[in-house]
């Protein structure tokens, strides 16, 4: 009597913690889920009031932004693609042989990990200035290639503290065994750091990819036609199209897509990447 | 740890300061010159018209930048912001940490469904909130008119509260996240002691695991903070800063000096204001946390 008693409040218990899990996910997905939904509606179901939950769902909103003859948003997205991987790319190149001979030679750990680490802390606006008149003298205003050498900035931090953190964790007697075979520093770095460090690669990677794919005050700041990325694209959107939210609805769920498709596969990383600011200093 | 630093000569770390360079120069570029950029402007006579002008002004700048009624609205905005927001996000993280912990630690990809938020650029987050509250035709107004309430999200009067609401629904998941981590890092043997000792449920949870969570708490209140401080993207999408400057936020005060209102000299005195403000609360905010996170 007692124990089916207890088995009963625990099966409550837990249907109750299902119900709260369910609501926290459907407030905190409401954005999303309401812009996907509005994208495939029709003009006359978006002005239609109250919203109709049931609707005949249509491609029109992404035929006009993808097809339609004067769309920029193709191009927005390209550049997006282009500054997050190339960001990606210098971020890494950079990080990682850099995390190698931090961990290895113990050169810099003491006050360039620091430094560097914290640097996701401040406020980026601070920067805006002064890389505005740097990249209108050089030449990088409205470049793909400027922007990624911005995402590269903003992805230094966490990737090396990722990179140091994975590094230290393989036996350095590896390397050992390595250095008797006659391999150098070099030698060691890619034959049997780099092979080891291919899943730290992968998530630094993504979560680069992602976080400048996110990016905004500095594609408002440094872009203003040929190369804007999705972020800053999509607010045109509101002001240019008007009324047309279906299409608006289209071209944030495009934008917005990329990043959560590889968050999934990443967030198991994102928390531990998103301490760096505070944790390593 | 010691082993490994004791084979190495002077030679062997000299050579691998190589590796350092490529990172060290790009940083140097990128941000080691603009800081000093930023130090030079804020003291000479700097226009759009005349970059590099070497026409010392003193502390002209600074005190400009100080005088501005606009910049103390701005800063007045961004502590509130960063404060209610962390509050409200940190509160909420743990109460779901309490609710959630059992049924993540058998579920764990369950989580990435409430992570989901984390990964939208807050620039678009702001557009789609712009779309779902619109007046005419959003979701959120039109469901409301059925039951009688009609509601200005983005008018003067509530436009603060749906900025706040914003950040909080998309940052939570950040706060809830790394909370739980801690949450499943309390040793079992723990809750079952103090279980032993007649503790369960909410007293379980006050009295024993709150105490343990106490440096990640810090933690995240710390790293919400300064993001809630220096928030920008998804206010800016929304509002611009406005009505007036109701909403500007120290990142939009500087970006309408420069972009907008072209006083250089104002906004690059106060980018070196921040960040030496920013520098000294990571300086002491860490110290803080680390000494807290120390065993």
């Amino acid at each position: 009597m007692i124990v089916s008693r207890a088995n009963r409040l625990a099966k409550a218990t837990t249907a109750l913690r299902w119900a709260v899990f369910v609501l926290v996910a459907l407030v905190l997905n409401f954005p999303i889920l309401a812009t996907v939904l509005t994208s495939f509606k029709t003009m006359a179901d978006i002005n239609t009031s109250p919203p109709p939950l049931i609707f005949w769902p249509t491609l029109e909103n992404y035929v006009e932004v993808l097809f339609a003859g004067n769309a920029d948003f193709p191009r927005y997205l390209f550049n997006s693609v282009v500054m997050a991987s190339g960001g990606a790319v210098i971020a890494i190149l950079l990080a990682f042989p850099a995390a190698y001979a931090m961990v290895r030679y113990d050169v810099g750990k003491s006050w360039l990990l620091p430094i560097i680490t914290n640097l996701r802390a401040l406020p980026l606006i601070i920067y805006a200035i002064p890389i505005y008149l740097m990249f209108q003298f050089a030449g990088l205003l409205d470049t793909r290639f400027g922007l990624a050498l911005i995402a590269a900035v903003i992805n230094v931090p966490v990737a090396l503290v990722l990179f140091v953190g994975f590094i230290q964790d393989i036996p350095d007697e590896l390397d050992a065994a390595a250095k008797i075979d006659g391999a150098g520093k070099w030698g060691i770095l890619r034959h049997v750091i780099f092979p080891l460090s291919r899943p730290i690669l992968f998530a630094v990677a993504i979560l680069s990819f992602i976080y400048a794919w996110n990016e905004f005050i500095f594609g408002l700041i440094l872009t203003t036609r040929q190369a804007v990325p999705v972020t800053v694209g999509a607010t045109f959107f509101v002001t240019t199209y008007g009324v047309k939210w279906g299409a608006t609805a289209a071209a944030m769920t495009l934008g917005i897509i990329p990043p959560l498709v590889l968050g999934l596969f990443a967030y198991p990383y994102i928390g531990k990447s998103m301490l760096t600011g505070a944790l390593k200093g | 740890m010691a082993a490994k630093t004791i084979g190495l000569d002077q030679g062997d770390k000299a050579e691998a300061r190589v590796f350092l360079a490529g990172l060290c120069v790009f940083l140097a570029l990128m941000l080691g010159f603009p800081t000093l950029a930023n130090l030079w402007y804020s003291f000479s006579d700097v226009s759009f018209q005349n970059l590099a002008s070497t026409d010392f002004v003193g502390l002209r700048h600074y005190a400009d930048a100080v005088a501005n009624p606009r910049m103390w609205t701005a800063l007045g905005f961004s502590v509130r912001f960063a404060l209610l927001t962390t509050a409200i996000e940190v509160g909420i993280g743990l109460v779901l940490v309490f609710v959630l912990h059992p049924l993540l630690t058998k579920r764990p990809w369950l989580t990435g469904i409430l992570m989901l938020p984390m990964m939208v650029s807050p620039a678009l987050m702001g557009v789609m909130y712009r779309l779902i509250l619109n007046e005419f035709t959003g979701l959120v107004p039109g469901y409301l008119e059925l039951v009688g309430i009609s509601m200005n999200f983005l008018g003067r009067a509530n436009v603060y509260a749906t900025l706040v609401a914003i950040e909080v629904l998309q940052w939570t998941p950040f706060a809830f996240l790394i909370l739980l981590t801690a949450r499943q890092g309390v040793a079992y043997e723990l809750e079952e002691a103090a279980a032993v000792d007649g503790a369960t449920g909410l007293r379980l949870f006050l009295h024993v695991i709150l105490p343990i969570m106490l440096p990640a708490i810090a933690i995240v209140a710390f790293i919400r903070f300064i993001d809630g401080f220096r928030v920008f993207d998804h206010i800016f999408v929304l509002t611009g800063g406005g009505p007036g400057t109701q909403t500007t936020s120290i990142s939009i005060h500087i970006y309408k000096l420069f972009f907008v209102q072209n006083r250089l000299g104002e906004a690059v005195a106060l980018s070196v204001m921040l960040l030496v403000a920013a520098l000294a609360l990571l300086y002491f905010g860490l110290k803080l946390v680390v000494r807290r996170t120390a065993r």
